[in-house]
């Protein structure tokens, strides 16, 4: 049947379907425009958000919501949450993203201060033996889970025991406890109970470690060392966290996976600084947060490298408005000191010196972090301003690679790096540009993805990369977070595998020293004698840079996991 | 038809044997590992070995399986790994799913509402401008990759364009017209629903329009199309009645089978958008070796598309007896 016989005929049936065609397609825009403003809380009962596995089913009429203006008499601090966080199980935690909910619904016998200091949390008071491996705990009396069952001292030993538990499959066990007599023991099977912890009355705690560690009471103040309540726990199966009981300043009142995270207030919290709000959310996922941060959805932001340039500039209104901060971390260029060609400490020396990484900071970074000269990030006690400043001087580059046992013959290099996609890093691509314009060096890139890096550089005896890099941020405000971890020579996380006898003496003397400026003395001295040996450029210290609404008090954005929320007011 | 359907039914125990072995042993042996993603840079040896022994993770390979099967068939499809650590697979999965399936609906809707009628106009219209002009978009736009619609649609719809016209001294705004990327996902009834809805039926309306196009095409010029116009009815109940009716019976097939793919949640929309569906839990399970995840959510779409796939063969066989005896 050809096409001109039809014609005639249908004309108009083929005019009422592009009509209806246009209608339908209107009829959705339309309707969900409709739907969407009807959709709007408290306008209409289809608001009720799916069920997800919030705290409390969420009750009809008085949904709070990110998107809902709030009336100012409501005392509500909103903040972008980022993607959901793992767990909110203290004894799982090991990320910095659930480590912020854990740290508000949770506390410890001891915790960090807003200038990072350790102080009395739940217990108010604590004595050092003689040859400082006891340490005694006076917990406060009136410390209470949200519940209202008193905390006692049978709470924390729970605690532990369970974090030693190795049904529990905790993820920081060894690395926060492991220093508690018993813990390692249990962990493996070997003993039943943690007998580095004493309960001596309801309100005093005896812990004993192994040696003599200054750094032990800063890793008490992370999560894994927070009290559970046994009821909780062991009522609640595996999902407990789902409602939990804690004895922090805030109680989860709703979490609605990939939507948001409602806090609200202990009334009943024992703290010196009593949490002023009443509700805190956090909005999780959901694209633009600067957008909802101007339109005055968020009372804080984070700002992305997208925003800087305007949220830098004096003349904008948001620069009243921004925070910049240390984030106590340092990211690094790793030479495998076990591969040619760095096995040779000149050509080392030779590619610190031939990356001008001020120039990448500037352009590629817009200048957010700072150029890192020292393996300590400033901010860290035991930090200072370095000596050699490690600055860009390509001649002297050429002359030690001249100088190395590879001049005239260095070998292809692959530099390997974490990401996806047809180009990567701008950061690494510039600067294996500057090694070849001026070391003549090949440097090639290969991307992998972090699973299968991490995996590689885990074991730093059979690790194949050549060259990476790699960023580590603080877990507890000491040095020997970063030099002794991450470059005495037996260490697992020393990626370069460097090993020098001398940094290790060093490490060793620190660790043992009581005296606080000795110790940061010999910790300044091993980074010293490491920045020379150079295993790894620093490359930069990452800063946080946040805005926040003219009407929050009380903000702080600290480079590390500690209850900060109980601090914040709104005053409108 | 009852041996039918069973026979087809004691195929899906073997299928499924196989598909899990497979998926279960890229997960073990596949590079990288769920332990050390949750243990990230901290990754302290006396840990992985503790977790993994924990874990059953260092029993031979035909252990651990028995072990996942022998959970699974009892309902229990093992804990998140890592992403959203010690929540049970089925309970993570009975979340997602539901806003896969309403998405997909829309979806399916939307396809189609555009794709039906259009396909009808080409068919009707044959070779002409408007017939050539319906194959191209559709062409367009089931070429187009998902990677560029996001980003681009995105950036039309949801921010607000400030256009200058120096020449004209003219300024003025325009947007956001959708206001989807920002918050949460809320749901089908939003208006964030339209553009992951409308770029995830882009396929659909493609395959729709061009079913019709071709069913309207030959349904016209069978025998009882002429006969019905040669009695003298009317061109519009020619069409309706007629050749409609049976243009959309392949439709309805097509559709059938994409009931399978209800389940099944677009990785790059979902992502994109921020839909908290399957397609989303999928792609971080993936990344983070979380594989229990990955293991679950693969078995669920391997059942779906061959139950779909027999309710469609079961209804072939009875509208036609041949096909019983295959």
């Amino acid at each position: 049947m050809s096409n001109s016989e039809n014609t005639g005929g249908n004309r108009w049936l083929i005019g009422i379907i592009v009509i209806l065609l246009v209608a339908l397609c209107g009829a959705v825009c339309v309707g969900g425009g409709v739907l969407y403003f009807l959709m709007q809380p408290g306008s209409s009962p289809l608001a009720q958000p799916a069920p997800g596995f919030g705290a409390t089913p969420p009750a009809p009429g008085k949904q709070p919501t990110a998107r809902a203006p709030v009336a100012p008499s409501r005392n509500i601090l909103r903040l972008p949450g980022g993607t959901d966080p793992r767990t909110l199980d203290p004894a799982q935690v090991n990320d910095t993203n659930a480590g912020e909910y854990v740290a508000e619904i949770f506390s410890g016998l001891v915790m960090l201060d807003q200038n990072l200091k350790v102080v009395p949390d739940i217990a108010e008071k604590w004595d050092v033996s003689e040859d400082r491996k006891t340490y005694t705990f006076y917990l406060r009396k009136e410390v209470k889970f949200h519940d209202g069952r008193p905390v006692t001292a049978q709470d924390f030993k729970y605690s532990i025991e369970r974090v030693a538990n190795p049904a529990t499959l905790s993820p920081t066990a060894e690395n926060y406890l492991g220093d508690i007599i018993g813990v390692r023991e249990k962990l493996s099977r070997k003993a039943a109970e943690v007998s580095g912890v004493q309960v001596v009355d309801d309100y005093t705690v005896k812990i004993t470690i192994d040696a003599p560690k200054s750094y032990f009471l800063a890793k008490l103040t992370f999560p894994t060392a927070y009290i559970v309540d046994k009821n909780n726990v062991e009522r609640g199966g595996r999902t407990w966290t789902d409602k939990p009981n804690g004895t922090g300043p805030f109680k989860l009142k709703e979490y609605v996976r990939a939507q948001r995270i409602i806090l609200a207030k202990n009334e009943n919290y024992y703290g010196e600084s009593k949490p002023k709000l009443d509700e805190v959310q956090f909005i999780l996922s959901g694209g633009s947060a600067m957008t909802m941060y101007e339109n005055g959805d968020l009372e804080s932001v984070y700002v992305t490298i997208s925003d800087i340039e305007r949220v830098s500039d004096p003349n904008s209104p948001l620069n009243k408005q921004l925070f910049i901060g240390p984030s106590l971390s340092t990211g690094f260029i790793v030479f495998n000191t076990r591969k040619p060609p760095f096995d040779d400490p000149k050509v080392r020396q030779a590619f610190a010196l031939a990356i001008d990484r001020q120039k990448v900071i500037d352009v590629v970074y817009r200048k957010m972090p700072l150029v890192a000269s020292t393996i300590l990030p400033p901010g860290m006690p035991g930090y200072a301003e370095p000596a050699n400043k490690l600055t860009y001087d390509p001649a002297k580059a050429k002359q030690l690679l001249a100088e190395s046992k590879y001049a005239g013959k260095l070998p292809d290099i692959t530099w390997t790096t974490i990401g996806a996609g047809g180009s990567a890093a701008q950061n690494v691509q510039v600067m294996a540009g500057m090694l070849k314009d001026n070391l003549g060096a090949r440097v090639s890139i290969q991307q992998t993805d972090d699973a299968s890096f991490f995996n590689t550089i885990d074991d730093p005896t059979k690790n194949p990369y050549q060259m990476f890099d790699v960023g580590w941020a603080a877990d507890y405000v000491d040095p020997q977070n970063f030099l002794d971890i991450l470059f005495r020579s037996t260490s697992t996380q020393n990626w370069a595998s460097y090993g020098n006898p001398e940094v290790d003496k060093l490490l060793d003397q620190a660790a043992l020293e009581k005296d606080s400026t000795t110790r940061f003395k010999l910790y300044q001295q091993a980074e010293q004698l490491i920045l020379t040996d150079a295993p790894v450029i620093p490359f930069s210290h990452s800063r946080e840079y946040w805005l926040t609404k003219p009407y929050v008090k009380g903000m702080i954005y600290p480079p590390i996991i500690i209850p900060r929320l109980k601090y914040v007011s709104i005053e409108r | 038809m009852t041996a039918f359907i069973l026979r087809r039914l004691l195929w899906l125990p073997v299928l499924l044997f196989f598909i899990s072995l497979i998926t279960f042993a890229l997960g073990v042996y596949g590079p990288g590992d769920p332990l050390q993603v949750l243990l990230g840079l901290r990754a302290n040896p006396e840990t992985i070995e503790r977790l993994r022994r924990e874990y059953g993770f260092d029993q031979p390979f035909h252990i651990q399986y028995l072990n996942y099967v022998t959970n699974a068939l009892q309902g229990n499809f093992g804990y998140s790994l890592v992403k959203y650590r010690d929540q049970p697979v089925g309970a993570l999965i009975a979340q997602a799913l539901p806003v896969t399936i309403q998405l997909n609906l829309v979806a399916i809707f939307l396809g189609l509402g555009i794709g039906v009628p259009l396909g009808l106009i080409a068919g009707l219209k044959r070779d002409s401008w408007i017939d050539l002009l319906i194959r191209g978009i559709v062409i367009a736009g089931i070429s187009l990759p998902i990677i560029f619609l996001n980003p681009v649609l995105t950036f039309l719809f949801s921010r607000r364009h400030d256009l200058v016209f120096a020449a004209a001294n003219l300024k003025f705004s325009i947007g956001p017209i959708l206001p989807m990327v920002q918050g949460y996902w809320d749901g089908i009834f939003s208006a964030k629903v339209i553009l992951p809805a409308f770029i995830e039926s882009l396929g659909i309306i493609a395959v729709m329009t061009r079913q019709m196009r071709a069913g309207m095409i030959e349904v016209l010029s069978e025998d009882y199309i002429r006969t019905a116009r040669a009695k003298g009815l009317r061109e519009r109940t020619v069409i309706l009645r007629h050749a409609m009716r049976n243009a959309l019976i392949p439709i309805a097939t097509i559709l059938g089978l994409m009931m399978g793919g209800l389940v099944a949640g677009s990785f790059l929309v979902e992502n994109w958008f921020g839909v908290p569906g399957v397609g989303q839990l999928a792609f971080d399970a993936l990344f983070a070796r979380d594989y229990y995840i990955t293991m679950a959510l693969v078995l669920l779409i391997a059942v779906a598309y061959v139950f779909s796939n027999l309710v469609v063969d079961i209804t072939y066989g009875l509208l036609d007896p041949r096909i019983r005896k295959a």
